[in-house]
């Protein structure tokens, strides 16, 4: 019974039945005195009110008035089954429509009831007894019967409504139990399912927009995110699996040649220190992937965004041009810089640069030769944006999506030396911006578009220029 | 090229441990060592050394934070090269607010290594008043840091701003190597990884500037660490 009750179901149900049933309860009451109960106060105070009238003839006009009133009273409620009986101090009648003073009735003054017989019929009375000057005897009542098979009636009445009210009680608070519990059970089915490893499942969201709704809705916001990080996590091992597996491979084989070539004795020191520094480079190219990949795990995670400064891009953008400038130049490629506006956003300097540096760094990589212009502009919708475009062989339209994947690059650049997570942290880095990475066409080449989130009004650019960089 | 100098490595991993203290005794200098927390932290208030070289995670009940912040509070200011294989930027800062002078994530090359200690040792060693001159000299070549001046010999650099500050920092660490992290760390104001090797294209364009048309070169490669300025040795 304990465990039954500690069950949340169970005690909304006994909570809504017990609630409806007092409602009733109170309903009832109400109903009662408005009712039965009135119609008795009511005929008490028409009797006493006579018993004072009576009185007050007594007085005024003596025995004489006492009798003309009594005959007058019962003349006038002839059909109401109304008792007068007025008697001597020694209960002898004088005036009245009751042969004698009934034996139900004492001495004492105050209310009676008692069982009267008029025509051969017995019928209930409730009697005022009252005791007037000179020691008459007064005796007023009614007839209860008409009142009393309403005051049945009502009883009843009520009686069948509270059972009514305690089945609904018992129904309703099923009902909200079987609603609620629905509705949770359905919540419980689909985490289980996701427990069990099927992440792709989400909680039915009905039309309505109540708690449950909400609920659900948040909770597959929740299971979306989830499975965004997971298919996160999945990725990087993936990729590590396969980017870190054809290094370590080379590694492994470059090692195992050198070791093969030693044993045979063919191997003489310069030869051997040179494939020596190999290994070394093999192992500096796989902490870059490592590198590369933590700082993206970090990225994804958010983390940084509690680190978020405000970030005047101009400068940013022109130190990372700077950087990359004599690089471009030395690859025949011309840096064009455009910064002709001030805008700050709120973000993390460092990751913006990187993001920055990246897309440089690939323009270089694949398209020296032409012009990369690298500009800071304002987007129609105020969000700031650092734009890199180039005139190389470019990212075919469907293949966009692809090259932002971890680990993927596009197939013409497959032999270009580079980690190729490059675009995957741009792109991480505008997601933790609020932006996104948007890679259009030059035509001819790739236009690769950083927008960042959280950028300052517009303000004009103290010496906008636009410049080549040395 | 320096004095023989004295350090302490508190590291528990006994191949990392060798390598460090072999190269460093290579390099002619001694190595006093410990491979857990509590011995390092009582070698390292017992004894003077011109640096010392911590590794994060110890064994040993005190850690490498644990023992910098222990000799930081007893007012020991030696300076000190964080190892580490935690590599996230958080734990960077961590490493050096609880007063550590450098840090180095695993794996590193062991040029690196030593040229971070040169560059804190002679920071120490300088003191102040060798960030407050105005001018610096190498060999035949004068900066002069008020006029923003470079004169090599009689003939007048003209340097770009970054340039200038590539070269004050190498005139700053002259006959030292300095290594081209250290220089992306030092010389530019935003810290990013740049995957292809840009620091080498703004060197040779520095080389060009100050070497080009004079016998002795005074900027060097030093082939798998980095760069060093000063007349061949």
């Amino acid at each position: 019974m304990l465990r039954l009750l500690r069950s949340t179901s169970v005690r909304l149900t006994l909570v809504f039945a017990g609630l409806f049933i007092i409602a009733s309860l109170m309903l009832g009451a109400i109903l009662w005195w408005e009712t039965a109960a009135s119609l008795e106060r009511e005929t008490d105070a028409v009797i006493v009110a006579d018993t004072q009238a009576v009185g007050d003839r007594l007085r005024d006009f003596g025995l004489a008035g006492a009798l003309t009133t009594i005959n007058e009273r019962v003349a006038q409620t002839a059909d109401e089954h109304a008792v007068y009986l007025l008697t001597d101090p020694a209960l002898n009648r004088l005036a009245g429509n009751l042969s004698a003073w009934p034996a139900a009735v004492g001495k004492d003054t105050g209310w009676y009831e008692a069982s009267l017989v008029r025509d051969g019929h017995t019928y209930p009375a409730r009697l005022f007894h009252v005791s007037l000057s000179g020691g008459f005897q007064l005796l007023i009542g009614r007839d209860m019967g008409s009142r009393l098979a309403i005051r049945h009636l009502i009883v009843n009445a009520l009686a069948w409504s509270a059972l009514v009210a305690v089945a609904l009680a018992i129904a309703g608070g099923l009902l909200v139990r079987r609603a609620v519990l629905g509705r949770i059970a359905q919540v419980n089915r689909t985490t289980t399912a996701i427990v069990q490893g099927d992440l792709s499942r989400r909680l039915t969201v009905g039309g309505s927009d109540d708690e449950f709704t909400r609920l659900a809705r948040t909770i597959n916001e929740m299971l979306a995110q989830i499975e965004l990080l997971i298919d996160g996590v999945r990725n990087a091992s993936n990729a590590i699996a396969h980017d870190l597996r054809t290094p370590l491979a080379e590694l492994r084989a470059r090692l195992e040649d050198t070791e093969r070539r030693l044993a045979g004795g063919a191997a003489d020191a310069p030869t051997l220190r040179g494939e020596v520094q190999d290994a070394i480079d093999d192992v500096d190219r796989l902490v870059d992937i490592f590198n590369a990949l933590l700082r993206l795990a970090a990225i994804d995670s958010g983390a940084r965004r509690a680190e978020f400064r405000r970030v005047e891009l101009a400068p940013l953008v022109e130190e990372v041009a700077e950087v990359y400038g004599a690089l471009a130049e030395a690859k025949g490629a011309r840096l064009i810089v455009n910064t002709p506006e001030q805008i700050a956003i709120t973000g993390d300097s460092d990751l913006v640069a990187q993001a920055t540096a990246n897309l440089l760094d690939n323009a270089i990589k694949y398209a020296a030769g032409g012009p990369i212009t690298l500009s800071l502009h304002r987007q129609p919708d105020g969000q700031a944006a650092i734009t890199v475009a180039d005139a190389g062989p470019g990212v075919p339209e469907n293949e966009r999506g692809k090259v932002i994947e971890r680990f993927r690059r596009g197939d013409a650049s497959r032999h270009s030396p580079g980690v190729g997570l490059g675009l995957s942290e741009v792109a991480a880095v505008a997601k933790l911006h609020g932006g996104a990475l948007e890679l259009g066409d030059n035509a001819p080449g790739l236009k690769a578009t950083l927008v960042l989130g959280g950028a300052d009004a517009a303000l004009p650019h103290a010496n906008g220029a636009s410049k080549s960089a040395a | 090229m320096q004095d023989v100098m004295k350090f302490l490595l508190v590291e528990d991993n006994a191949r990392v441990s060798d390598f460090v203290a072999k190269g460093l005794g290579e390099a002619g200098h001694t190595v006093d060592r410990a491979d857990n927390g509590r011995d390092g932290l009582f070698l390292a208030s017992s004894e003077r050394y011109d640096a010392m070289i911590l590794d994060r995670m110890l064994p040993g009940g005190i850690d490498g934070l644990g023992i910098i912040e222990a000799l930081r509070r007893t007012g020991n200011h030696t300076p000190i090269l964080i190892l580490s294989a935690l590599s996230e930027v958080d734990e960077r800062i961590r490493g050096l607010r609880a007063g550590g002078d450098d840090y180095l994530a695993k794996p590193f090359a062991f040029g690196e290594l030593m040229a971070r200690l040169d560059a804190l040792v002679r920071r120490t060693q300088q003191g102040a008043g060798e960030q407050q001159k105005t001018a610096l000299t190498v060999d035949e070549l004068r900066m002069d840091l008020l006029a923003r001046k470079v004169v090599r010999g009689d003939k007048t650099i003209q340097l770009q701003p970054r340039e200038f500050k590539l070269l004050e920092f190498l005139m700053r660490h002259a006959g030292q190597v300095v290594t081209r992290t250290m220089l992306l760390e030092n010389v530019w104001d935003y810290h990013f990884d740049p995957q292809t090797n840009v620091i080498d294209v703004h060197i040779s364009k520095l080389r060009q500037k100050i070497d080009s048309d004079f016998d002795k070169p005074l900027l060097h490669t030093v082939r798998g660490v980095g760069y060093r300025l000063g007349p061949d040795t």
